[in-house]
């Protein structure tokens, strides 16, 4: 389940551990397996704050890879849609590379893709997740973990949008030469002067 | 549309005004005034109807003594550096939002640092992406000067790092993390406490440490790096952090001592108002008595002035704003149809003497 964010496009095959040809009752059988799991890991430990907000999402996750996975429609167009921006990274990283200066409409392109992306496959698709009845049913998710989850969802959201802009070519500002050597001293130098004063 | 143009056509903008404005914000640390100077309808441009020359731009100016300032001169100089010139003005020129120079951004990230101003860093490091970077590079120092027994140094490079933190979750779009004590204050204090002993000043020590550190620092990340450090370090860093975040706190603990003993004169009253009725007395003296047995001058006290017809959770909030540990020594007490806020936190408890809150 770790291995999903790891380029920022939420990936819920591997949250499932399946892979892209898996059939719905695959899936299924997937979902409820991992979420039982799940349950019984939460059921043996003390819930702190910092652990309900690591199993709200854990749960959001699970319930949304079932959402989207099981439905085919669903499916295809968020894996189409994931490619596609996978796919659009790649030419504007490249285009940038290469030395192009008209690379401002890819970018917007890009930009307001991945936007809709997360927004329409990860907070909005795992909000509906804790809404259908088969999620409900395993999960146990109700109104109340809503209310919290929207917070996190929006946290987490955001995070996997900076993990993704993080590697992107600088557009708002110049690209830094930052000398990691200096930082620690400007540090070093801050601390000092700030304790003096 | 046309005026707006012809008068456009006739605007010089002084390349000099614009580079001391840019070295004020850089030195001044203000990333909102820096953005504003590169944004489309900045006074920068030549394109646009607003001037440097007219009053309300003239704080975007340096003032005399600023100009003769070395660090001022400094900051003029980069700005002026040949190649972050030249990228400047091809930014102005230009009819779009403008790329940031980020050898400024740096300075100016530092620059806010320096002068507490820890959103405006954090907003500027996010840009160039060495937010987080720069984040764990403060706590990484401040740690090395807790290992090295200098606990003012290490709770400032907390305190930097804390306050270069981000909110993801903020909507609707990511914003730094502001220190909104108030707000932290009412969340502590949001279930009344039926059991007295359940009250925050009440906790064992090490529990009060995870939640005071937690809620001081705003992070509680933050706050459990520290965990492992033995508990007299704890307090150590806990003390130097109120002293650091708030200068009037001597001046809160004398009020926090004679409201206790107010609280104590209190309930001496309460027991001995039964002996009272039935007895008549003057009319001064009725009210003055009124005003005596008045619950509501505990939370006055302990504030510092009167909130008038306040709730407990106003007096809350303006104490946490004016001195953010004292949420942390407070409970909510119901009296009657009221409720009011009262000093509370455990004879013995090592926080509360650390702090000078009790005797010890």
């Amino acid at each position: 389940m770790a291995q999903d964010e790891d380029n920022g496009y939420v990936n819920y095959f591997e949250i499932l551990n399946l892979d892209e040809t898996a059939k719905p009752g695959e899936v299924r059988n997937a979902y409820r397996r991992k979420m039982k799991d799940l349950v019984h890991e939460i059921a043996q430990v003390e819930i702190t704050e910092e652990r309900r907000t690591h199993y709200l999402l854990e749960i959001a996750k699970l319930n949304a890879s079932f959402y989207v996975l099981r439905d085919n429609d669903l499916r295809n167009a968020y894996w189409t849609e994931r490619n596609r921006l996978i796919a659009l990274e790649k030419q504007w990283s490249d285009a940038v590379a290469a030395g192009r200066t008209d690379t401002d409409q890819l970018r917007r392109e890009f930009d307001s893709g991945v936007r809709d992306f997360l927004a329409k496959y990860l907070e909005e698709a795992m909000l509906d997740a804790g809404r259908d009845r088969d999620c409900v049913e395993a999960s146990n998710w109700n109104a109340a973990h809503e209310r919290h989850a929207y917070r996190i969802l929006r946290h987490y959201r955001q995070s996997l949008y900076q993990k993704i802009l993080e590697r992107l070519p600088y557009y708002e500002v110049t690209l830094p030469v930052v000398d990691w050597d200096e930082r620690r001293a400007a540090v070093a130098a801050i601390m000092a002067t700030r304790k003096a004063g | 549309m046309a005026a707006r143009t012809a008068r456009a056509q006739e605007k010089k903008v002084n390349p000099d005004l614009v580079a001391k404005a840019l070295a004020k914000s850089v030195l001044d640390g203000d990333i909102v005034n820096f953005r504003l100077l590169l944004r489309p309808f900045s006074p920068a441009r030549v394109d646009t109807t607003e001037r440097f020359e007219t009053e309300k731009y003239a704080y975007l100016l340096p003032d005399p003594e600023m100009e003769g300032r070395a660090d001022f001169q400094r900051c003029l100089d980069s700005v002026r550096r040949p190649e972050t010139w030249a990228h400047i003005q091809r930014e102005l020129a230009a009819n779009r939002p403008a790329q940031l120079p980020s050898d400024l951004l740096i300075a100016l990230g530092d620059n806010a640092v320096r002068a507490g101003k820890y959103t405006s860093a954090a907003q500027a490091y996010e840009l160039l992406r060495i937010r987080r970077r720069m984040q764990e590079e403060y706590f990484r120092q401040a740690e090395q000067a807790l290992d090295d027994g200098d606990v003012p140094k290490a709770v400032l490079g907390y305190r930097i790092a804390t306050g270069l933190g981000y909110n993801y979750a903020a909507f609707p779009e990511p914003l730094p993390v502001v220190p909104e004590f108030q707000t932290r204050a009412l969340m502590l204090h949001g279930d009344y406490p039926e059991d007295p002993a359940a009250t925050i000043g009440m906790q064992a020590p090490d529990v009060f440490m995870r939640t005071a550190l937690g809620y001081l620092l705003l992070d509680a990340e933050a706050s459990a790096r520290l965990e492992e450090r033995p508990l007299a370090i704890r307090l150590e860093f806990l003390k130097e952090l109120v002293r650091q975040q708030d200068p009037e706190w001597t001046a809160f603990t004398a009020r926090y001592r004679e409201t206790v003993a107010l609280m104590q004169q209190f309930g001496e009253q309460m027991l001995s108002a039964g002996g009272r009725n039935g007895k008549t007395g003057t009319l001064a003296d009725e009210i003055e008595a009124q005003r005596r047995d008045d619950p509501r001058r505990i939370p006055e006290h302990l504030l510092g002035r009167a909130i008038e017809n306040g709730e407990w959770w106003q007096y809350l909030k303006d104490l946490a704003y004016c001195h953010p540990a004292a949420a942390l020594f407070v409970a909510r007490q119901a009296i009657g149809d009221l409720e009011i806020l009262v000093p509370r936190c455990a004879a013995d408890s090592p926080a509360a003497r650390a702090l000078g809150l009790v005797d010890g």
